[in-house]
């Protein structure tokens, strides 16, 4: 029985709820147990719905006990009653879901202690480093916030909607230009569309696409079927085009490569050439087939304009963390979770009872321990 | 038939305030309450491989990360892989007696994928030993994980020793002179760093990544080469395998069974079981089976009239009492606000709702003997029961008069002969009865104003006696027989048309 | 939903002795190595393909129209053998399915236009939804809910599913009556 128990004990639950997919493992493991889309399906009406897609507290209550329920009775395969899980969040967590997701875990499912993690800072810990400049490109956002000697520099933040929702809502009207019933498609097939067949083009070729006329031959056209029967036709320029919107500035001037340099700029002198040579990119979408390449270019680009010109860095060097990066994040809490943090930082049952909420960074309660 | 795949046209109120079918509801005869998935604890039982059919304990399952040893399923579409026997050539071709050597490869039947499509060898036996893959970064991040471990180990211990030091507040020459314990040694030729533990033990902090300048190519082929899609996973084979993610199909490797589990129940307000499978996967039955199926009167829609609004339509039910006792149902109007079981037991329910677990729940005062072992588990937190949500849009008119439901009886399926019963009933209620069944006729009238093809919803308390066997007390040897109320709903159909 | 009466023509069936309904327009191939253990409804047009090896179904089985029990084969290096089919108690088989199973289990629901491939390993207590199809020796756990193509596992089942299976296989026996003629 000790021996059990022992294995029992070291057996914490990891978790990293992201807007698409929930990375699911145990700390001390390598690699997610599971990556699976973060949606339950509804029993009343049988349709499968979006954990992010809830309408009030009381429903996200309701999907979120039904998901937790099947990551632990379907991939854990042990009752979290009195059990410790770490949690993976990013500081922009809205506050109604963590708040719900605490009160599911702990009135719910009666958890015994709860570790809560910012997902940038603790992906640094793949790395074994304490200083560097962490862009998150999820799914609903691109977050990035630099993190100095183990400290997340919150004023530096920069968020913008650029994640895959809104490639695949490019993706969606590129499509419908060239094919009709795209917007039929559900959006699981244009995910697979955008994984399968597109790709981040160079910088030269992109600067091409806007003049009148293009001195470059697409990449080859492919044919996709749909269903057995139909088959839709994705253009060369289509494939290459879909993930401009990443890097297209917007009417603010703002795109993925203005977000690392204003989040560096915000940061004190001495800092900024450091973070300009350690720069991590987790989530999905920079998994994209040229995503870095194309990202280290513009940086490069916006380096020549004058908003940038005094930050006086010449060199980015970017980290190649020991895992995939889409669930970098979770490796960090996977990290965290195998040490004794989780005895010492850890938020128990009894102290979530006494207020019954979370202790957060923006409320001013929180931060008086100076 | 309406329980496995037509939808649910009756539902219970559960004591929390969901509505649930009969089928998935339990009721727990401990508090005389019904109960669901929902506000039961779940618990695993055993774990075992869907496929095999075999038991693991649940040691070794954690050691082979919930899967199974043997089985295998599909990387393309994730059903189970076959063992096939694909007989080599005789081992030594020259010899003409030798027998040809059975050599075993994995097949999907359904997507035909094999094993041999990623160049994996066969093998030699029919069940395991097929290739495993490490992490490749398994080496650092061990290396990182046990520098991490090390080093706020190391930072706890120097906290409890400040700790320690700031009690024990002895007082230091050094303070007063001002010759500093660095200065001293220096004077008689010591190195000037204290040899202290903290620092000669300080962990060194797994070593940093470094950066680089260079980042992956752009792979340039993408736009010459015509894509075949055929060779590209699809996100869903990828995250099939998180820690390595292959993104064409020549990498997809065999994925070990996820195990399965079977799960007992267990009331939050009593501790006790609702439901405890048997150990044996294959087994359908049960140790404990608290379901509501087995004690509260089952109620099913025969006819009903088509429903215009605003007018009167007859409709039947079938009551079915599923107990070995007899039963009397009385049908009281709905009320939403009414906790419907016995009422001071529901208050204090309410009261008690997100206390702090080291209350104990009242219901656990007449706890038998069986259940001290178990003192060590928490006890549950109550959640309070949220108001039911369902609105009615049509009125029952509540008979006056009550129905008697005799007893269960097996035996009376192959029992032919006439009906023996001999139950003065109402006959304006009560159409017709057999055994244990009674079909009633009531009349609904659903509201007056209502539009054309809306969805109509009736609902009653149904007041059943319940005969509950477990003894209470030692003394008290005669079965406790109590009312016990349930709110029902009846989903009747669409509205036809108006008068 | 109460069942409703189910009516058929009384001279298109046969009642045997043990209570089993067969229609007449049914293909029985090879009947002598058919076992119907009692109270079994054939309805039309079904076919059972006994001549192929030994059919086995327990009591209380509904097989339904346009259904097809078929052995199922298993190749070898030297040829081809078919394998009996065994089939528990209480065990409806919806219309137009093909069932090659090797074992299906007791209180085992099928819905209609689905496909068991061959030797899958249907376990006591399952529900296979319409329109899926099997793949091949895919064996289905007890309390579980398949559905799809491939037929994948999409949910658990009530614990109280052999009764309500019972409860079903009877009531609709006991509802299946000739049309009495007036």
């Amino acid at each position: 029985m000790p021996i059990y128990e022992t294995l029992s004990d070291r057996l914490t639950v990891v978790l990293d709820i992201g807007a698409a997919y929930t990375k699911f493992g145990f700390s001390g493991e390598y690699a997610p147990r599971c990556i699976i889309r973060s949606e339950v399906r509804c029993k009343k009406t049988n349709q499968v719905r979006r954990i992010f897609d809830f309408k009030d507290e009381q429903d996200l209550y309701d999907l979120l006990v039904d998901f937790i329920h099947t990551l632990y009775f379907k991939y854990a395969l042990f009752s979290p009653k009195d059990k410790p899980i770490v949690v993976v969040e990013s500081l922009l967590s809205p506050t109604l879901f963590r708040e719900t997701l605490a009160k599911v875990l702990f009135v719910h499912y009666e958890i015994s202690m709860m570790l809560i993690v910012p997902s940038h800072l603790v992906s640094l810990s793949t790395l074994g480093a304490e200083t560097a400049l962490v862009l998150d490109v999820g799914y609903i956002e691109a977050v990035a916030i630099p993190v100095c000697f183990g400290l997340p520099v919150i004023h530096a933040w920069q968020a913008l909607p650029l994640g895959a929702q809104a490639i695949h809502n490019n993706l969606r009207t590129l499509l419908s230009s060239e094919n009709t019933g795209i917007n039929q498609l559900p959006e699981t097939v244009i995910e697979d569309i955008k994984v399968r067949c597109c790709f981040v083009t160079k910088q030269k070729r992109a600067e091409q696409f806007n003049l009148a006329k293009p001195d470059i031959t697409f990449a080859p056209e492919v044919k996709y079927p749909i269903g057995g029967s139909d088959i839709i036709t994705i253009s060369g320029k289509v494939r290459e085009k879909v993930y401009e919107i990443l890097y297209d500035e917007d009417n603010d001037h703002l795109s993925l490569s203005t977000m690392i340099l204003d989040a560096i700029l915000k940061v004190d002198m001495h800092l900024r050439n450091q973070l300009a040579e350690n720069i991590l990119l987790i989530g999905g979408s920079v998994m994209a087939p040229g995503f870095k390449a194309r990202l280290k270019d513009e940086l490069h680009k916006q380096l020549k304009y004058e908003r940038y010109k005094k930050l006086r860095i010449k060199t980015f060097k970017f980290h190649s963390p020991p895992c995939k990066e889409n669930y970098a994040a979770w490796l960090g809490g996977g990290i965290y979770g195998a040490t004794e943090v989780l005895g010492m930082k850890a938020l128990t049952r009894e102290k979530y009872f006494l207020e019954n909420r979370l202790p957060d960074w923006p409320n001013m309660r929180d931060n008086r321990t100076l | 038939m309406s329980y496995i795949v037509s939808p649910d046209v009756v539902k219970y109120a559960c004591t929390c305030g969901l509505l649930k079918p009969i089928s998935c509801l339990y009721f727990c005869r401990y508090c005389c309450e019904l109960r669901c998935g929902f506000c039961v604890c779940h618990e695993v039982d055993s774990h075992f491989c869907g496929k095999c059919c075999e038991n693991l304990p649940s040691s070794e399952a954690r050691l082979k990360k919930n899967r199974c040893g043997n089985c295998y399923i599909c990387p393309c579409c994730q059903q189970e892989l076959s063992t096939r026997i694909g007989s080599k050539g005789p081992s030594n071709p020259e010899d003409p007696k030798s027998t040809p050597k059975k050599m075993y490869y994995l097949s999907c039947l359904y997507c035909r994928w094999s094993s041999r499509d990623v160049g994996i060898p066969d093998q030699g036996a029919a069940t395991g030993g097929w290739p495993e893959r490490e992490n490749v970064h398994a080496n650092r991040l061990q290396e990182v994980i046990e520098g991490y471990k090390a080093f706020i180990t190391a930072q706890r211990q120097q906290k409890e020793r400040e700790k320690k030091k700031q009690r024990g507040k002895f007082i230091s020459y050094t303070d007063r002179t001002g010759v500093t314990a660095a200065a001293l040694r220096k004077r008689i030729g010591l190195p000037a760093e204290v040899p202290n533990t903290y620092y000669r033990n300080r962990p060194k902090p797994p070593e940093v990544a470094i950066a680089r300048e260079e980042v992956e190519d752009f792979p340039e082929d993408l736009l010459t080469k015509a894509l075949n899609l055929m060779e590209i996973t699809t996100i869903d084979q990828r995250l099939l395998q998180p820690d390595l993610q292959p993104t064409t199909v020549d990498k997809l490797f065999p994925i070990h069974k996820q195990l399965s589990i079977k799960r007992s129940l267990r009331c939050r307000s009593c501790e006790h079981n609702v439901s405890k499978p048997e150990y044996n996967p294959n087994s359908v039955k049960f140790k404990i089976q608290l379901f509501a199926y087995y004690h509260i009167p089952e109620v099913r829609i025969v006819t009903v009239e088509p429903l215009r609004a605003g007018k009167t339509a007859e409709l039947i039910l079938k009551f079915t009492n599923p107990t070995q006792h007899q039963t009397v149902i009385t049908f009281l109007p709905l009320d939403l606000t009414d906790k419907g079981g016995d009422g001071d037991r529901e208050v204090v329910g309410e009261t008690q709702s997100l206390n702090l677990p080291e209350k104990q729940p009242p219901s656990l005062g007449g706890q038998p003997s069986s259940l001290l072992s178990l003192s060590s588990r928490q006890p549950s937190i109550t959640i309070k029961p949220r108001p039911i949500r369902q609105a009615t849009n049509c009125s029952i008119a509540i008979p006056g008069s009550k129905v008697i439901l005799p007893p269960r009886d097996d035996a009376a399926e192959y029992d032919d002969s006439g009906e023996t019963h001999n139950i003065q009933d109402d006959t304006k209620l009560v159409v017709w009865r057999k055994s244990n069944k009674a079909f009633v006729k009531l009349a609904v009238t659903p509201d007056d104003g209502l539009e054309l093809n809306t969805e109509i919803v009736a609902g009653f308390t149904m007041q059943h006696i319940y005969t509950n066997t477990i003894a209470t007390t030692v003394e008290n040897k005669e079965p406790d027989r109590h009312d016990h109320n349930v709110r029902v709903f009846l989903s009747l159909g669409n509205l036809v048309g108006s008068e | 939903m109460e069942l409703r009466e189910i009516n058929y023509n009384k001279g298109d069936y046969v009642e045997t002795a043990s209570g089993n309904k067969v229609c007449r327009q049914t293909v029985l191939c090879g009947s002598q190595n058919i076992i119907l253990q009692g109270k079994v409804i054939v309805q039309s047009e079904a076919i059972i393909r006994g001549d192929l090896a030994n059919v086995r179904t327990g009591r209380y089985c509904i097989i339904s129209k346009e259904a097809v029990i078929r052995p199922p084969y298993k190749k070898f290096s030297k040829g081809v053998a078919f394998f009996p089919l065994v089939m528990g108690d209480h065990v409806f088989v919806g219309e137009g399915s093909l069932v090659s199973a090797g074992v299906v289990g007791s209180y085992v629901y099928i819905g209609k236009n689905c496909v068991i491939g061959r030797r899958c390993i249907l376990k006591d207590c399952c529900v296979i939804e319409d329109n899926t199809v099997l793949a091949p020796e895919t064996v289905v756990p007890p309390f579980t809910r398949y559905g799809g193509s491939p037929g994948m596992n999409i949910g658990d089942l009530p614990e109280c599913q052999a009764d309500l299976m019972v409860d079903y296989t009877r009531s609709y026996y006991q509802h299946f009556q000739p049309t009495k003629i007036i």
